[in-house]
Parts: structure tokens; sequence; C-alpha cells
């Protein structure tokens, strides 16, 4: 893919994604907690479809596509779930054995038709594939999902891939919202948004519904969580950015003492701190992104970099939104002003799929298992 | 027009795994061992051998583009061949020949200038020193005195530089100098090159609270240079030092020393049972990735130099980040060495002899010099940021 496909992406995504905080504000602790409508063009866009190859009716144009987007849907908080369908459920149906469910959903996905959500962690939450909370056993000749699933992004996403352990090993499922057993309770986040906490009461799953066998669930698991952990990073340095600029064109107009408050010097060198913060983030995602591109990058190399970023980008959405309040004093406290929107969505986009001190520790164990 | 050095290798044409395979080889097998990893700047009579053998094989100016004699290195080579170096404890010697004066002349030179001077850096002849802070203009730098005046054909200069790194192994200094007393401050200022073994120039050497002598102050009493030695225009020498301040940004902004910084972080810990500490283990983790990431910005701002564009007050960000990280790192040093924390030299360590000290003697200038890290910021803040004076 050319630089020239990728910036002409980035304008249109730029374009298209100018923050409404009417609208942002509309959807906080609302269901659905998104517009279907905005989902449709993005949709129509061909974004949803990136990571999509072009068998499956998707465009194909893999990560740096996709952080573009990310990064333009973060810079202008926008509530709807890209990156846990477009990128994290998508990569996981993509890369599993359900050749089936792929020819059927993978189009719709990428069509904006369908939103879909990966359960994948425990009540523990964490990393580890393994710890997923749901088990496949069997009952009464029939294979059956039991256990609970958290951290899920959007309740109200149309079917959920699920990770299960059986005797066996792990699978994932696809089990659409209304399946017999499956209940889900909204859990509020510090941006209006909710993630699902799912339980699974004998909830039937079958050959039909397997998106990935035991033969490659967690290679698939493992390949879309370090995908949307990339997401969410570019995600994050939408928000910081945003964040940003707001704080600069505050300092700079914001008089006390007969003077802008920008033209102080220990205003001046911590602003250029977070800028710092900022641009170390942008590097480091574009490095990653290089890295997911390169054909000879190993699953090592991978989590690595995806670690990488996320520990960066993690740290420093919060240190930057954290100085922006400090830099506009009360105001920034306040519901009113969108400063409080930007600091939110950075809590939440931080803690999801593992804050900086988890990918931190991630990146050190991998760097030296490679020593 | 060839400048005494032919590179017959496109170097960009191989694998990074080949090319590293290469520069490896090289650097093990012929890299003296009594010189690596040394704990300070080294004379150049300790490793002038090294270098004439790289200046030999033509790898003296590994940034250099082929046509003026260098490797022509992309950034991802460059790094590579900067990690190499790092790998084997590889010092510097006072390269300011190759960092700036060549780059500069490339830049701003006469092709008579370019035939004149970049021959002998690149064999290694000539070796450069910067004559640009005072007494009285140190972060202030456009405040400086030196002054040069015009006498027939050549320059009288008058004035005292200081903090001048390895003066005593060099030949030759690139100078700012006051042309024009009555221009405002920027604006009378200009570049020249000058034979410090011409009489009038005396060099002492300044001592360090390292106990090493590795800058000195350098006094000009009637020194003189033939007017050919002015670089760029008379009067416009700022625009010429500014641009070189754009290549010694980017040079402090490597990630070599901090690299080095973690090697040696990471055989303290191992010596002090450290390595599998929790708490360390963060600590290790978060500065790991600080040069990780310091990496990739450094990537970024080596890509705009390989496409020959100009740098921007950005790439300020570059030797914050670098010489900040490296602090942190020297810290970390000192701290996980526990008891041995003041002791100078080589210490013994568990079953190692590690100066424990000289990362931080290192780090802790870098903050100081090539504009201090104050005035990095000031510049980003105003430049960048757009943020009011």
């Amino acid at each position: 893919m050319s630089d020239d496909t990728l910036r002409m992406l980035r304008d249109s995504a730029a374009d298209f994604a100018k923050l409404d905080a009417v609208r942002v504000r509309r959807f906080r602790a609302a269901r659905p907690g998104f517009d279907r409508g905005v989902w449709q063009e993005m949709g129509d866009m061909g974004w949803l479809g990136v990571l999509v190859p072009e068998a499956h009716e998707g465009l194909g144009l893999g990560m740096r596509a996709a952080a573009i987007i990310a990064e333009q849907l973060g810079r202008a908080l926008y509530p709807e779930p890209y990156c846990a369908s477009g990128v994290l459920a998508t990569l996981a149906l993509l890369h599993g054995d359900g050749e089936e469910l792929k020819q059927r959903t993978l189009p719709q996905l990428a069509a904006g038709k369908l939103v879909a959500s990966l359960a994948w962690q425990g009540e523990g939450g964490g990393l580890d594939v393994m710890q997923c909370g749901v088990r496949a056993r069997q009952h009464e000749g029939k294979t059956v999902l039991e256990g609970r699933s958290r951290f899920v992004e959007t309740p109200d996403a149309d079917a959920f891939i699920v990770s299960a352990l059986s005797e066996r090993g792990l699978e994932l499922h696809w089990i659409g919202r209304d399946a017999a057993g499956l209940s889900c309770t909204p859990e509020l986040r510090a941006d209006g948004s909710a993630s699902a906490l799912l339980s699974f009461d004998r909830v039937v799953a079958t050959e039909a519904t397997r998106v990935a066998s035991i033969a490659c669930a967690v290679p698939a698991l493992e390949l879309a969580i370090d995908h949307a952990v990339i997401g969410a990073s570019a995600e994050l340095l939408g928000v910081m950015d945003s964040a940003l600029a707001l704080t600069l064109d505050y300092l700079r107009t914001r008089v006390q003492f007969g003077k802008p408050i920008g033209s102080f010097q220990a205003l001046q060198h911590r602003a250029v701190d977070l800028y710092i913060q900022k641009e170390l983030s942008r590097a480091t995602l574009e490095a990653t992104s290089n890295t997911l591109s390169d054909p000879a990058c190993t699953p090592k190399q991978r989590a690595a970099a995806a670690s990488s970023v996320k520990a960066r980008a993690s740290q420093a959405a919060l240190a930057i939104c954290n100085e922006a309040l400090q830099m506009h004093g009360a105001i920034g406290f306040t519901d009113e002003y969108d400063l409080g929107l930007y600091l939110n969505r950075a809590l939440v986009l931080s803690a999801w799929l593992g804050n900086a001190s988890v990918h931190r520790r991630r990146y050190s164990n991998l760097v030296e298992a490679a020593a | 027009m060839n400048y005494g050095v032919v590179q017959e290798q496109d170097w960009n044409a191989l694998t990074d795994e080949a090319f590293r395979a290469v520069v490896r080889t090289e650097f093990e097998t012929h890299h003296p061992q009594q010189l690596r990893f040394p704990p300070r700047r080294l004379r150049w009579s300790e490793n002038k051998s090294w270098y004439l053998r790289m200046a030999a094989k033509g790898w003296i100016a590994p940034s250099w583009p082929r046509e003026f004699g260098g490797m022509g290195l992309s950034p991802s080579k460059m790094l590579i061949f900067l990690e190499e170096q790092e790998r084997c404890g590889i010092a510097r010697f006072q390269d300011h020949g190759i960092l700036m004066v060549g780059p500069v002349l490339m830049r701003f030179g006469t092709e008579a200038q370019r035939r004149r001077y970049l021959p002998p850096i690149l064999a290694c002849e000539e070796i450069w020193c910067q004559g640009y802070s005072e007494p009285n203009a140190g972060s202030d730098l456009a405040g400086l005195r030196t002054e040069a005046r015009l006498d027939g054909e050549e320059f009288v200069i008058n004035g005292q530089k200081t903090w001048t790194t390895l003066a005593h192994d060099a030949t030759h200094m690139f100078v700012l100098a006051r042309t024009d007393k009555n221009a405002k401050k920027q604006q009378g200022i200009s570049f020249l090159l000058l034979d410090i073994k011409v009489p009038g120039v005396s060099v002492r050497p300044i001592r360090d609270i390292a106990g090493h002598e590795e800058f000195c102050e350098v006094f000009l009493d009637n020194a003189r240079t033939p007017a050919s030695n002015l670089v760029g225009e008379l009067n416009h020498g700022w625009t010429v030092a500014k641009s070189l301040l754009g290549f010694e940004r980017i040079h402090i902004g490597s990630p070599k020393l901090p690299e080095y910084g973690l090697q040696v972080l990471q055989s303290v810990a191992r010596q002090q049972g450290m390595l599998n500490d929790p708490v360390f283990r963060e600590r290790l983790a978060r500065l790991q990735l600080d040069v990780a990431h310091l990496g990739d910005i450094y990537g970024h701002f080596a890509a705009i130099v390989g496409r020959g564009e100009p740098l921007g007050p950005e790439v300020s960000l570059l030797k914050i980040w670098a010489t900040e990280t490296f602090q942190r790192i020297a810290e970390l040093i000192i701290e996980t060495a526990g008891d041995c924390g003041g002791h100078s030299g080589d210490v013994r360590l568990g079953e190692l002899g590690i100066d424990i000290l000289a990362p931080f003697y290192k780090a802790r200038p870098s903050t100081i010099y090539g504009g201090s890290n104050e005035i990095q910021r000031n510049i980003l803040a105003r430049q960048v940021l757009n943020l009011p004076a």
C-alpha cells in the first residue's frame, strides 16, 4: 500500500471525524451507546473492512490504515466501537477456521451491517488468553458454554465471539446477543460508555457457531489482541493530540497577571514535556505499524511491538490529560468544558486491553526472553 | 569529483541482516579489546590506530553521501552501524569534522572549500573542534564577543572560546566570530575555519569533576585565517551555525549512549541480584521503553536527514529525550550499585569490575552542552508550540 493511499485515507478520516461534542455527550450512559447510522457510514467508506481481505469484500489495507482511522476517531472521541469490532472481533474471525462463518459474516462486518465484539477475558482481566472465564463442556450430547466473560467492549454488539476453554483447549464461538442462556450486564465507564459482563448459562455452541477450533484459536486471539492493542494506542494518540491542542490554545489565550499564561516559562516547559510524550507515542505507533506490516514479523516481535506502543500511549495520554486539566485550572474540571471528555476517554482506553504497567511488564518479559 | 575516498559498495543494497553481519565482523575482529567501553573520552593518541583503519576502509563517514566519500547509509543502516559500534564499546574520537564540518561544507561551502577540507577529514589527517561557547556566551550563544576583522586577504581573530571539546587533539577549529559590531546580535556573526596551529592560538585543557580533561579553553590573540575560509556569507554565520545545531542535536539525540547505559545497568543489576526484583524490573522496563521509543523517534528524524530535507526546530525534542533518559539510567545504575554507588573507577562488583560512575559523568553534562535542555524547551515552546513570548 502506497504512502499516497495512506495520506488520502488520513485526510478523508480527518474530514469525517470532527469533534461533535453534543453528540459525544448524548451517547454517554445511553443505550445503545453509539449511532448505527454513523457505523453504516463508516462501513460505506470501507473503514470497517481495512483489515478484511478483498476475498471477503474488504479492502485488505493492513494495520497502518487501521491505525490512521483509529487515531482520527480518537481525536474526535467517536463512541462507535471501531477497534472492538473493526479490529479485534474482525481479526479473530478472519484468523479462525470457521470458513462458513467467515463467508457469511466478514462481508457484513466490513459493510457496517453488523457489530461484533470479542469476549475473551475472565473476571480477573489480564492478557493471558487462557484465563477466559468461560468453559465449554458436553451436556446432553451438546456443547454448552458456561461461566462469565468480562471487559467486553459494547453491550450493544449484535454478536459476541466468545473464547471458551474445553478439555481439549481453547475455542472461539459466534454467539448472537439473543442466544438462549446469555445475559449481559453493562458496566458503566468513565467516559459514559459501557463494557459488558456476559454470563453464559448453558449457551449452546455448535459446529456452525465455531469461529476457531483448538487448532488455531490461541494464535488467532493473540494476533487479534495485539492488533487491537495497537488500534487502542492509535486512538489514544488521537485523544492526547486533541487534548494537547485544546490546552495549547488555552495557554495562548487565557490572560492572567496581564499576560497570556502561555508566556510563563514554567508552563511552557511543562507543555513541551507533554508534546514530547505525544511525539514519542506517534513515532512508536508508526514504527509498530511498520513492524506489523513486515511479513517476516514473528508473533513475539508483534507482541513486543504492541506492548511497547500501548505502554507509551496509555501513560502519555493520561499524563497529557492530567496536566491539561491542571493548566486549565477549575474550568477544566467542569463537565461543560470539553477537556473532561478527553480525560475520561483516556482513562477508559488506557485501561482497556492492558494498561501501561501491564504492557511494560509484558514487554520486559518478551525482550528478556528474546535476549 | 572525488574527495579521496571512492565508495565501491552500495551498502544500502544489502539486507539489514547482511549489513549487520559485515559491520559486526569488522568491529569484533579488529577493534582492540583494551579500547572497548572506556570510562572517558579517549584521546587521539589512544584511538588513532582504530580510526585510521576506519578511514582506510572508507568507513570513517558512515552518514555522508557516497558522492562525498561517505558510506551513504540509509537511516536504518545507520542505526545498525551505531548499534554495532555500541555493542562493541567503540568510543568516539574528536569527530566534529565528520559530524559537523563535512555536512556544513556540503550545504554551505564552496567547491574549493570542499576540495580543500573534505579529503583530510576523510583521511583523519585534520581533526576539528568547535569554537562556539565563550565565557559570557553560553546559553545566550548569540551574545558572543570574539571578533574577526578583515585585514587584506585575511581575517584577524581575537577573543576566547571555551568548553571546546578535545581542542588539544584538534588541528582545526570552526569559529563563530562577530564581524559586524553594529548589527543586531544574530546578524553580525560569521562562520570561519581556522588552522589552530597558527600563531596566536593557545589551548588550555580544563579539568572536569570526573577528573578528566576533555574540554578546553581556546585563546585567540590576533590569530589569522585566509578570507577564503569564510563559510556562507559574511555576517550570515548564524544561519550556518543554526543548521549545524540541527546536526548536533540529532547526533546527541542518538540512542547510542542510553543503550550503553542500559547495558551497564543490566550488568550491575545482575551482579547485585536485582534482575528478578519486581520493583527493579518495573523501573528497568520503563527505561527500556524510553530507549526503544527514543530509537523510534530518532529513526523518524534520521529519515528526514536521509531524504536530504532540513531539520526543523522539532529536533530539539530528541536532544531532551535522549539526554534525560540517559541521566535517568545513570542514576538508576548508581542506586542499584548500592554501597558501591560512590566508588570511582573500576569497582569490583561480584565477579566483574564495572565503572559505576562513568555513565553518570557522561550523562550529567549532556543536558548542558549542545544548547542546554532549558534552551531546547524554550525553542520548542516558541517555535513549535507557538506559545507567546
